[in-house]
Parts: structure tokens; C-alpha cells; sequence
């Protein structure tokens, strides 16, 4: 399936340093942290500006030219509750380093971000859930095979939806772990590709523990074909063993340095 | 149902290496296809052909060869009518002399051998060391500085000497070099990025990953070759899209088939005809297996690869 894709995410308005940033149009915080994840290893970058109810169009347009004219048109994931907006940052987006992502859909409420995703020829995150968390494995099939019939209904390339499974947090939902991990294989086994909030899994745990339990969770769901993650690549533990997965898979060449690239 | 054909095409492509300059500048590498997969897509720069001359002069042992360069005394002279060779890109001068473990030529003498040919020709030179690590060192980077603004590539920076071979050669005096790995893909790669980091740009570097005779555990050759330009196209590995060189005349010549007597084996014929025979094999092995440029010796190998690049392209 090719090398893990590291989506960068630390660009989101929930921290207080960006959150300012995007209101006054600031450049420099959205570019420090921007380069800090390029520089440890970023495919992807995810720009979440969050409702931006009000200036949403606007605020995308800039995100996407801030960040591509500055990084040579890097691949961004545009994330927000905005529709217009997406669809905004969408026509001002450069294509020549990979499609723009959807951030995201799921088979409720926000089934319409598939939609915005097919007209404009981008790649949709699609979470396998419809109310909250699903209950079971067969509840995220059925919600991960109606996107699909969707998404391919209209008319797009099934390896443009990045399905979602949902990962869970350790603490208070440790029994259903396993049970995601299947999902993944499951979902590896059809050929599709998958992605998802991996540090969630960490949630609430003490800070020196979480880049533990994300590297142990990265290496398992890869093992069990996740092609993708929204995670923070300034994670030094984490990154490294996405590295060392991907040489694993044979989906990197190994050389002594390739920490490095 | 219908056959329909599918061009195996990929978005990455091999990087670009010049050498030489003006109207007898060639190109090497550049396509997004496996090797010689013309059906697939046009391939953007044919491989290049090498003709390679030694300091240690001709070897006169072989005939045809001696026939060839007949009136040509100096190595100079020699490189002068190599560079007419029929089918011939670029000119290869082999430093042998220059290995402290043989004749040990000074630098300074190599270097002015050098000067001479460059001056005597207009075709893009490559300039192949001593194979001595530590003696290259020294004698590529004053090559480096001997012909600047030639646009030369010199061979090889290997592990123990890329550094003085990267700041001398490319960093200092715009030459192109060769990275050497002896069929090692990890270490081809692993060279590739301690160049990068020295600041030298992919379009200066072209790789030798290596060869062996044909018959020679040419399969570890194979592989290699197979692996880098899988992860290269495949993969997008920017560490390996350096187009690939590969000096053949120096593994083809040096095996038994193209050394040992007529006297001696007489059911093997002639010697000549032996050792162009393993030059061939070995150079269209190369080609199959992704080198870009292959370095020949024998005015008839260099004909027939020639006519093989071709027709096949």
C-alpha cells in the first residue's frame, strides 16, 4: 500500500498560540509549527481552523496559500465544520504534491463532506461511525460500506476515501482495542486505505507515557495494514517507529541513516 | 474479451546527470519506466555509452584492439581516437597508474595527463580513479580543480572518501561524481544520503552500484540493480533516483574467459573474440538491469551495444 502517510496535526485552532494566530492572520506560529512537522517527517499537514463560522472562507483561503506558497505546495488536509469554507481552500489549493483531504465525513450528519470531496476531486476521510462511537465491528462495517456504495456512487476512487475506525482511549476502553485492530485488517483485507486519530488512544495518560503507547498502538495498526494517521510527527518515538514499520513492510529501503529521512 | 494494454508508468521519475558542455554535452538518466520499457512511455535520455582509455596505455596483447589504435603512441593520442570510436557518448580515462599498491604515478602527473586529453578533446569526460580510497581522495580533487568548467564526472566517492570527493569535485569546482557501493543496495543508498547531506544536489551524482562479469555472481548485480530502480520509481525514493553508471570493461576484461590463452585453451578459440564476447553480455546485462551509462573498452563491443541501444529503444 505503499509508505505511511504522516498527517501533521498540530496546526489546530484549539491551541492557544494558533487559535490567535488565525484570528489576526498571523503567519508566523501557522509556519513554525508548520516546519517543525515537515522537518520531523510530515507528509501531510492538517489545517483545522475549527467552526469559523464567520470568516471560514476567508481564513482557509489564507491557511492553504500561507502554507504551500512557503513549503512547496505541500499536501494539506482541510478540516473545519465550514463546508464553503473546504470547498473555498479547495479552489485556491495546489494539486502538483497530492490532492487536498477532507476532513472528514462520517455516515451521519456529516455524510455531506463526501459529497463536497467527489465534486472536487479530493481525498475524503471517511469515519466508520454515524451517532458517537460505533458498538461493534459489525456497526463500523455497515457505516464503512455505505460510505463506500456513496462515495463510489459518486463516482470517486475508492482509494480516495480514507476510512476512519475510530481509535479508542486506553483509559476506560481498553477491552475494545483488539477489536478496532481487527477492523483495520478488516478494512486492509478489501483493499482500502485508513487513517484516524491515533493519539486518542493516549488520551489522559500521563505526558511521558503517551509517545509510548501511540508507537505501540502505530506498530500494531500497521501490522494490520493502517496506510495513514493523523498524528503530532514531533513525536521523536512515534516517528521512529513509523520509520522503522514502514522498513519492516519493505515499504522503505533501509539505510543506516533512514531516521533521518 | 479485448487485450487491453496497460503502460506501467510511474509518477516519479530517474534524475538527470550532464556532463561535458556545449553541442557534445550528454544526458543521462531521466526516464519514469522500468529500463529499456520503451513500450511503457519514451525514454527521456538513451543510455550512454563509454569508451574507456587507460594511462597504462593499450594493451596490445589484443589485436584487434592494437588495429584499432595503431599510430596512436601517447594516451594522449589514444584519446583522441577513442573519442572517433563509432557509437561512443564519452571518453573514460582510467587512472590506473596512479594505485600506490602498482605504479603509483604522482598526482601531479596524472593530473597533467588529464589536463592534456581534456584539451586534445571536446568530448564529455569521466575520469575513473585508482580505486585506491585514500590516493582518490587527493587525486580526483586536484582532477576537480585541473578541469573546471569541463563539467567532468569523477569516479567514485565511496564510503571512506565521499567527503573530500564531495567538497573538492562538486562543492568547490562544479564537477559531477560518481558514488560507488559494491553491490550493496543499503550502502548505495545509505552513500547517496551522506552526499545529500554534504549539500551536493542529485543532478551531480550519478551511482555505481557495482557490476560483475557475466557468470560472475552477476545475480547479486541484477538484484541490486532491480531493487534501486523499484524503490526509485516505485517508492519515490529520492536517495535512489540517481541515474546508474557502470564501468564494465575493467569486470569483463579481468575474468578468465577473456584472459587465459588461446595457447592454453585452444577449444575456447581466440582471446579477443572471448573477452568481447563477456564485454557484451556483461554490458547488456547492465543496460537490462537499469544502468544508465556502461563504460566499454573494445571498439567492437561499443558497435554492437550500440546498435542493441538502438534498436531496442
Amino acid at each position: 500500500m505503499g509508505k505511511f502517510v504522516v498527517i501533521g496535526e498540530r496546526i489546530h485552532c484549539i491551541s492557544p498560540v494558533i487559535r490567535e494566530a488565525m484570528a489576526n492572520f498571523n503567519p508566523e506560529p501557522i509556519l513554525k509549527r508548520a516546519k517543525e512537522q515537515l522537518d520531523a517527517g510530515a507528509t501531510y499537514l492538517d489545517l483545522n481552523i475549527g467552526p469559523a463560522e464567520k470568516n471560514g472562507v476567508e481564513l482557509m483561503q489564507w491557511g492553504v496559500k500561507l502554507l504551500q506558497e512557503n513549503f512547496d505546495n505541500v499536501p494539506l488536509a482541510l478540516d473545519t465544520a465550514n463546508m464553503a469554507a473546504i470547498e473555498a481552500g479547495i479552489q485556491v489549493y495546489n494539486r502538483s504534491k497530492g490532492k487536498p483531504i477532507v476532513n472528514s465525513a462520517d455516515a451521519g450528519d456529516r455524510i455531506g463532506y463526501l459529497d463536497l470531496a467527489a465534486n472536487n476531486d479530493a481525498i475524503c476521510i471517511a469515519l466508520c461511525s454515524k451517532h458517537g462511537i460505533p458498538s461493534d465491528n459489525d456497526e463500523r462495517m455497515a457505516y464503512c460500506q455505505e460510505l463506500l456504495e456513496r462515495g463510489m456512487g459518486l463516482g470517486m476512487d475508492p482509494e480516495d476515501m480514507w476510512f476512519d475506525p475510530l481509535f479508542l482511549v486506553v483509559k476506560g476502553m481498553q477491552d475494545k482495542q483488539m477489536e478496532m485492530l481487527e477492523f483495520l485488517r478488516m478494512l486492509t483485507d478489501m483493499g482500502l486505505k485508513s487513517t484516524g486519530g491515533l493519539s486518542n488512544v493516549s488520551n489522559g495518560m500521563p505526558k511521558h507515557l503517551r509517545p509510548i503507547m501511540d508507537s505501540a498502538m502505530v506498530a500494531m495498526a500497521m501490522q494490520c495494514g493502517l496506510t495513514s494517521a493523523i498524528v503530532n510527527p514531533c513525536d521523536q518515538r512515534l516517528m521512529e517507529t513509523i520509520k522503522s514499520c514502514d522498513v519492516i513492510k519493505n515499504e522503505t529501503l533501509y539505510a543506516d541513516s533512514y531516521l533521518e529521512l | 474479451m479485448p487485450f487491453k494494454r496497460m503502460p506501467q508508468t510511474f509518477t516519479a521519475s530517474i534524475g538527470t546527470v550532464t556532463i561535458g558542455t556545449g553541442e557534445k554535452a550528454v544526458t543521462m538518466g531521466g526516464e519514469n519506466v522500468l529500463p529499456l520499457y520503451s513500450f511503457d512511455a519514451p525514454i527521456a535520455n538513451r543510455p550512454l555509452i563509454g569508451v574507456e582509455v587507460s594511462d597504462l596505455g593499450v594493451d596490445n596483447t589484443l589485436p584487434e584492439l592494437a588495429a584499432f589504435y595503431a599510430g596512436a603512441d601517447t594516451v594522449v593520442e589514444q584519446a583522441k581516437r577513442a573519442a572517433t570510436m563509432p557509437g561512443a557518448d564519452f571518453l573514460a580515462i582510467r587512472l590506473e597508474s596512479a594505485d600506490p599498491n602498482g605504479a603509483n604515478t604522482p598526482v601531479e602527473e596524472s593530473v597533467a595527463l588529464c589536463k592534456a586529453i581534456a584539451d586534445a578533446v571536446d568530448c564529455p569526460l569521466v575520469i575513473e580513479g585508482s580505486k585506491n580510497a585514500e590516493k582518490d581522495s587527493t587525486l580526483l580533487a586536484k582532477v576537480a580543480e585541473a578541469l573546471q568548467g569541463k563539467n567532468v564526472l569523477l569516479m567514485s566517492a565511496k564510503e571512506e572518501n565521499y567527503k573530500s570527493i564531495c567538497a573538492a569535485a562538486v562543492l568547490a569546482y562544479g564537477q559531477k561524481m560518481g558514488a560507488e557501493s559494491a553491490v550493496d543496495i543499503n550502502l548505495a543508498k545509505q552513500l547517496n544520503v551522506l552526499i545529500d547531506k554534504m549539500g551536493v544536489k542529485g543532478e551531480n551524482v550519478a551511482m555505481n552500484v557495482g557490476s560483475a562479469a557475466a557468470g560472475y555472481g552477476f545475480e547479486y548485480v541484477a538484484s541490486t540493480m532491480d531493487r534501486v530502480k523499484a524503490a526509485a520509481l516505485g517508492q519515490n525514493d529520492n536517495m535512489l533516483q540517481m541515474p546508474i553508471i557502470t564501468p564494465v570493461s575493467s569486470e569483463a576484461w579481468s575474468v578468465k574467459e577473456a584472459i587465459v590463452s588461446e595457447e592454453d585453451e585452444p577449444e575456447w578459440g581466440p582471446t579477443e573474440a572471448r573477452g568481447v564476447e563477456m564485454e557484451i553480455a556483461t554490458a547488456a546485462a547492465c543496460l537490462a538491469g537499469g544502468s544508465n551509462a556502461v563504460i566499454l573498452k573494445h571498439p567492437k563491443s561499443v558497435a554492437t551495444i550500440a546498435a542493441f541501444i538502438s534498436a531496442i529503444i
